[in-house]
């Protein structure tokens, strides 16, 4: 709305700025400012009063035009590069949330039983403590989808029931892998603002979107092993609950 | 929405109306990009039926018999694939809030600490 109000006065006082100054026809508003600005630059000594207020108000509300990003048909070729410039600020696919993208799962037993190891990783700015097994929820991951093998290359610590060793910041050697389970959106948290005695009120909805991340394996430290726990045999079995009864 | 590397996401089922206008845009998703979510997801059914006279949904079938409806009523191809990549992307699991960001079911492996333990 505030667009089109601006444009209905922009194109009134274009009218007038054109009688005075008779420069070529508007046709867009790409070509209004444009003009304005030839405008400007030319006739700065000659201008009076009205003038320069209409002047000052129409480089103000381009500037706002600009700031606003509004929807903008004409105005979008402008608008587009300002978005461009937001959207390429150093999004590189991986390094920015400390994962690099291992290939997608195809049919391999991924998912090993529990072992005592734990790393502290970090994603973004959060830091879990994980170990085999675990689930993770962080903030969405671009660039994976479901059931995409995760390499989380930041791992600030690792330790076992022996051993811990501490990065400095980070330890290069140390990898953990992970896959990403689902992309889902958070429960719906209500927003509600009141301020009261002054007949202002908002409600808003959020729901963030999380990634769910399974950790499958540590590496970088030594893992002890596993003990194996002789199962006894069903012979055996019969013959124990007899024994227990005499004995 | 893989459980282990188990695919949760077992069955869509497109329901829309042929006459209706708010089934314009799911009808226009059916033509441009159903097709290509289709190939992208082999392992996962999908079906379309025609309910005539009703507004169009999108309904979510999953392994733990959950179901998940998402009316796409009046929205554009391009809101219909969001919301149909959303359901292929969850779980079946209830929406509910957050308690840990942190899921595990062995949270020590040292030891946990008390104030007796000595380093």
């Amino acid at each position: 709305m505030a667009s089109l109000r601006c444009i209905r006065e922009l194109s009134r006082r274009a009218t007038t700025v054109l009688s005075i100054s008779q420069t070529r026809l508007i046709s867009s508003i790409r070509g209004l400012e444009l003009s304005g600005k030839s405008i400007t630059q030319a006739e700065a000594p000659v201008q009076n009063r009205p003038l320069t207020r209409d002047f000052l108000w129409y480089s103000r509300s381009q500037g706002r035009q600009f700031a606003s990003k509004s929807n903008g048909t004409d105005e979008s070729s402008e608008g587009e590069d300002e978005e461009e410039m937001e959207v390429e600020r150093e999004y590189s696919p991986a390094e920015i949330g400390y994962k690099v993208m291992g290939p997608l799962k195809s049919s391999e037993r991924l998912f090993k039983p529990y072992e005592p190891v734990f790393a502290v990783v970090q994603i973004g700015s959060h830091q879990f403590k994980v170990s085999n097994g675990d689930s993770i929820f962080t903030e969405k991951l671009k660039f994976c989808d479901i059931n995409d093998k995760l390499t989380l290359t930041k791992v600030l610590l690792l330790g076992s029931a022996s051993q811990t060793i501490i990065g400095r910041p980070i330890l290069p050697d140390a990898t953990v892998h992970a896959v990403v389970e689902e992309h889902a959106l958070d429960e719906k948290v209500l927003i509600f603002k009141k301020k009261r005695r002054k007949n202002y009120r908002r409600t808003t909805g959020h729901r963030q979107e999380l990634t769910k991340l399974r950790i499958t394996d540590i590496q970088g430290i030594e893992k002890p092993e596993p003990e194996i726990v002789l199962k006894p045999s069903k012979s055996a079995d019969t013959q124990q609950p007899e024994a227990e009864l005499v004995g | 929405m893989a459980l282990r590397g188990a695919w949760q996401f077992q069955k869509l089922v497109v329901s829309y109306c042929n006459w209706g206008g708010s089934s314009r845009g799911i009808r226009a998703f059916m033509e441009s990009e159903l097709p290509a979510l289709i190939e992208k997801n082999p392992q996962l059914e999908v079906a379309t039926e025609l309910s005539r006279g009703q507004h169009p949904y999108l309904k979510g079938i999953y392994r733990n018999r959950n179901e998940r409806v998402v009316c796409v009523k009046n929205m554009d191809p391009e809101q219909v694939l969001l919301n149909a990549t959303r359901l292929r992307n969850s779980l079946g699991r209830k929406v509910v809030k957050l308690r840990t960001r942190h899921v595990t079911k062995h949270p020590s492996v040292q030891g946990t600490w008390t104030t007796a333990v000595k380093f």
